[in-house]
């Protein structure tokens, strides 16, 4: 890691510091070179974690039989085949595959945020008898393989003839049960020192006021931590979207995806990358956007 | 509302006397906003949790084909595990996969996150970028792109090739398949990057500025503000990262083929799982082994909280 | 600022909520169990995008025919298995669905069939009494085939054109041992006689009715020995160490994959189906089917049929049961099904239904028609499904395998341990 890495932008920097015996252009060139080498390092090393992808990129658009049999990353034929071909998956465009990735992820995203940030804070911050017992129940949560769970899970929603529809998917959201995004929240929490909950307590706020107005500003980095991930994992999820959709009108885009190729068969590769390919574009861009806010987190932790 | 820092190399002030007694009238009223608080996640816990967990539980103890009901056979399931090769191999794989593939995930989510945190053009398209392979890493097309690189005729074997060294197929060599799996997990450290990123994010500016003042130097700052400081979301990231390792399973299934092989060689636990439960159908005999794996699991983690408390250092004067 | 936001972030988790809720309740049809309106069913399958597309188009046809509605629940092999797991443990299966191979005699034994001689709309007077015994599974006709399977080895017509070699109607497994060693060596370019094909259960079925032995006995074990299955591998090993086959890595694992080498291997050991989807992946090469080997004192009747299958389920009212023999009967008895479908399940099993499509087929699917016929006409011994206890029995050959072609087991090893593996899974499911 060179000096530059970790210098706050508007610090001076270890070598303008120095800089009273060099002269400023040498300085400047060298700062210069640094950034170069490091461009360079990430680009390459850039390239090399995204080939699969560009080799994916570029299959999208070779004819379905080429693209194992010819697998080169410079392609002897373009085609837009395999997007035409991969459209219309069970009878439905796939636009309707989107709107419900959409949808879902959205409405589990509002019920992570609300329900973990709830759980989060009560957990690392209010005194009770059985907060060790709870978090230590969240924790377990975690650990137990999905496999298990499943059927007993399918069967209570089937019950509830609740089968075919997004409930399954989205109550859980509401209720706290991702665990990993409670316990995120919770590390995040208790980097917060508590000074500033006390300080707020001494003004005469209840537990609510201070969740409200001094934890959740301060917990940015973590909600939207939160929001990227469950869209993303809301938009990847195969097995449970699986399970509970049936029928083609409320298949989700991982679903889908999964009816285009058959495990028995080969035929159709083109047609998966091509239509992976442009789902990843809405997660992409999502990322894209919502990191910036993770960018523009707060730079003080206190309200002066 | 002002605000004192104390610089972190001094520890942090002692209760104030007057404290206890406040804490004590506080704890009271706190029961109940906890709960209310809670209470979200306390109906999840009973009606999707709770139901499944204890009903997974009951059928470790049990026959159960799916098809018809279940028959209690005692802790003939667990017994079965010991003598089971497959079983043992399977542990072993995963074993192996935890213990390298998290360390190295994280080392490589820690060293990223560091250089793009600031202090460069376009760090925007950088992580975008970075964290794109995390977009992919559980899709059904990871299998058709992992074939692409470590196949018979992949991008390894043609680079090997110009130095004239003749590869063979990774995916198809009992000891080198298991290291494709894990080079796909690092591959994906985009997503422990993310959340490095976002800790860094909330590491406060003033301590920087106080060290600086101080002389400090940057690798000084380094090692005493921002490693201290991230070692809660360090410490997260391990703990899930460790946990969500013992459970991988899609990479394996999907680059596989559902088979674990060759021989075995990428049976994760999970998938031995997944196979007794809906290959063989048997059902008691998979959540026997899921137990066994919360269990490890359980341990593991316990061990790590322990041990936490020599490294981890919280901004809440708490614990 | 800071207020501002934390409104509008309240105002937008309000609206997001809101629609949260409305996603939930409107998620379509809510609800399995009973399908809504009255000639309606729900019918599962699996395949690829094109399959699907194809049999949308026969439903479409099937509803004017009929005016049945089929709700269709699709996903591809796997998927298909791992939601029917959940579906049988809940109870809520679809009215009509298609049986995964592995599990043909595991939802028998657990009472999934609804029988069909029950049903009234299901005419079975295009079928000889010969086919319907081969139709039943323990002693009742409970599934309706609707293609059929047979163990072929496909050649690689414009490979064999170009080094002028042809194919015997009478060969055996000396002969192609011999033959396949000798073209390896001599062919030219990077070309090999086969690829190495073991773990193809057809063949590997067909090999063992050869030599007197069979896959499974009709009580439900195992039907071959360790010499009979190890005979098999050594066949193939054979020709492996001599390099008449394509390596395991050249091929991407014990099992071959077709878009890797099938284009330089010559024979290829498969299904009779896998025809139409192979031969798309190269478009400018042909290929014909040939019946597997077999010596002049291979055992009578060692031909067999082997029927993909699909079932009513059990649970499923009177009513739709009888709306789901009207669509097993146009599905197996109509020639409009294949004409929309193609063949990519095999030849329809209903005698006349295969005269009628022929002039409808494309050549690669009259070569289908052509080697089925053979096999149909030829002498057959009765066969029997694998018992249940045995679903992950291909799974098992293919570790054995592997373990004998990477060196970690012998021949003898390797098929001692599948008997015994298998023989565990029999007998842990029967009691």
């Amino acid at each position: 890691m060179t000096d530059q890495t970790l210098a706050r932008p508007g610090s001076p920097t270890t070598s303008e510091r120095a800089g009273d015996r060099t002269a400023p252009s040498s300085a400047a060139r060298s700062r210069r070179r640094n950034e170069i080498l490091r461009h360079t390092g990430l680009i390459v090393f850039g390239l090399v974690m995204l080939y699969p992808l560009i080799w994916m990129a570029v299959s999208a658009f070779k004819p379905s039989h080429l693209v194992l049999t010819d697998p080169g990353i410079i392609p002897t034929e373009l085609t837009l085949e395999n997007f035409r071909q991969g459209w219309y998956v069970a009878g439905y465009p796939f636009v309707v595959f989107f709107g419900n990735s959409l949808v879902l992820a959205l409405s589990s995203i509002v019920g992570n945020l609300i329900s973990c940030s709830l759980t989060a804070y009560a957990l690392a911050r209010l005194n009770f008898r059985a907060r060790k017992l709870y978090f230590g129940i969240v924790l377990v949560s975690v650990m137990l393989p999905m496999h298990a769970t499943l059927i007993p899970q399918y069967i209570v929603f089937s019950e509830l003839d609740l089968v075919n529809t997004f409930v399954p998917l989205v109550l859980p959201k509401f209720l706290a049960t991702d665990a990993f995004f409670v316990f995120l929240m919770i590390q995040f929490i208790r980097g917060i020192p508590r000074e500033l909950d006390q300080a707020a307590w001494l003004d005469g706020a209840g537990p609510f006021r201070v969740f409200w107005y001094v934890i959740l500003p301060l917990m940015r980095p973590a909600l939207v931590t939160t929001t990227i991930f469950t869209f993303i994992w809301t938009w990847n999820d195969f097995f449970g979207q699986l399970i509970y959709l049936t029928e083609a009108p409320v298949f989700t885009v991982p679903v889908a995806l999964n009816a285009l190729v058959d495990s028995q068969s080969s035929q159709g590769t083109g047609t998966l990358l091509a239509m992976s390919l442009l789902s990843l574009l809405p997660i992409l861009c999502f990322f894209a956007f919502a990191q910036k806010h993770l960018i523009r987190g707060i730079s003080t932790t206190g309200l002066k | 509302m002002t605000l004192t820092r104390t610089p972190v190399s001094s520890p942090p002030a002692p209760p104030a006397p007057g404290r206890p007694a406040k804490r004590r009238a506080r704890l009271g009223r706190q029961d109940g906003a906890a709960h209310v608080f809670m209470a979200p996640w306390l109906v999840g816990l009973v009606v999707i949790t709770l139901i499944p967990m204890i009903a997974s539980l009951y059928l470790s103890f049990t026959d159960y084909n799916i098809l018809s009901a279940p028959t209690f056979v005692g802790t003939e399931n667990y017994e079965r595990m010991l003598d089971d090769s497959r079983f043992w191999s399977s542990a072993r794989v995963t074993l192996v996969y935890v213990l390298v593939s998290v360390p190295l995930q994280l080392a490589f989510a820690l060293a990223l996150a560091l250089v793009l945190d600031k202090g460069l053009r376009g760090l925007a398209i950088y992580r975008s970028a970075y964290y794109l392979p995390s977009l992919l890493g559980t899709s059904v097309a990871v299998a058709v792109l992992w074939r692409q690189i470590f196949g018979h005729d992949g991008l390894v074997n043609h680079a090997l090739g110009f130095f004239g060294i003749e590869g063979t197929n990774w995916l198809q060599n009992p000891s080198t398949a298991l290291s494709t799996l894990i080079v796909l997990n690092v591959w994906t450290f985009g997503s422990p990057m993310v959340i490095f990123l976002a800790g860094l994010r909330q590491l406060p500016e003033e301590l920087y500025e106080a060290a600086r003042v101080d002389g400090a130097s940057v690798l000084r700052q380094f090692m005493s503000i921002t490693v201290p400081l991230l070692t809660p979301i360090i410490f997260f990231n391990l703990i899930l990262q460790t946990i969500g390792s013992f459970q991988a399973f899609t990479q394996a299934h999907v680059v596989s083929g559902g088979t674990g092989g060759p021989v075995d060689s990428t049976l994760f636990y999970t998938l031995y799982v997944y196979q007794q439960a809906f290959v063989n159908f048997d059902m008691g005999y998979a959540s026997a082994l899921a137990w066994v794996l919360l269990a490890v699991i359980a341990v593991i983690t316990a061990g790590h909280f322990l041990l936490s408390r020599y490294w981890v250092f919280y901004g809440d004067s708490d614990d | 600022m800071r207020e501002l936001s934390r409104r509008n972030f309240l105002v937008a988790a309000g609206i997001a909520a809101g629609a949260g809720i409305l996603a939930g309740c409107s998620g379509v049809a809510g609800g399995t169990g009973s399908a809504t309106g009255t000639r309606t069913l729900r019918y599962a399958f699996w395949g690829n995008t094109v399959r699907q597309q194809n049999f949308q188009k026969a439903f479409e046809q099937m509803k004017e025919a009929l005016d049945i509605t089929l709700k269709v629940e699709f996903a591809d092999y796997d998927a298909y298995q791992e939601r029917m797991t959940t579906q049988m443990a809940a109870g809520n299966v679809a009215d009509i669905f298609w049986v995964p191979s592995p599990h043909v005699m595991t939802y028998e034994a657990n009472g999934l069939y609804r029988p069909l001689s029950e049903i009234s709309s299901l005419d079975l007077s295009d079928y000889s009494d010969a086919d319907l015994k081969d139709f039943e599974l323990a002693g009742s006709l409970n599934t309706m085939p609707f293609g059929i399977f047979v163990p072929v080895v496909r050649s690689n017509q414009t490979l064999a054109q170009e080094d002028g070699v042809e194919i015997p109607d009478d060969w055996d497994w000396d002969w192609l041992t011999d033959f396949a060693i000798d073209y390896s060596k001599n062919a030219g370019g990077d070309r090999k006689a086969l690829s190495y094909g073991a773990d193809h259960d057809l063949s590997f079925e067909a090999w063992l009715r050869q030599h007197g032995e069979q896959l499974w006995t009709e009580d439900g074990k195992v039907g071959f020995t360790e010499d009979g299955l190890g005979g098999w591998i050594e066949w193939w090993e054979k020709l492996r160490k001599a390099g008449a086959t394509t390596s395991i890595s050249e091929q991407d694992g014990v099992s071959p994959s077709w878009e890797d080498v099938g284009d330089r291997c010559l024979l290829w050991f498969g299904n009779s189906n896998h025809i139409v989807d192979d031969a798309a992946m190269y478009p400018e090469m042909d290929f014909q089917l040939h019946q597997p080997p077999a010596g002049t004192d291979a055992s009578a009747g060692h031909h067999y049929l082997y029927f993909p299958r699909m079932a009513v389920y059990q649970e499923t009212d009177d009513e739709r049961a009888e709306l789901a023999g009207k669509v097993l009967q146009y599905s197996t008895s109509d020639v409009e099904m294949p004409k929309v479908v193609g063949l990519t399940m095999g030849v329809p099993p209903n005698p006349r239904v295969a005269e009628e499509y022929a002039e409808f087929a494309t050549p690669d699917e009259q070569e289908m028609l052509r080697i089925t016929a053979q096999a149909r006409d030829a002498d057959r011994r009765p066969r029997y499904e694998a018992p249940p206890g045995t679903s992950a029995w291909r799974t098992t050959f293919t570790r054995v395998l592997e373990e004998v072609t990477v060196g970690k087991a012998s021949v003898s090893d390797a098929a001692a341990t599948m008997i015994t593996e298998i023989d565990r899974g029999i007998s842990r499911a029967a009691d």
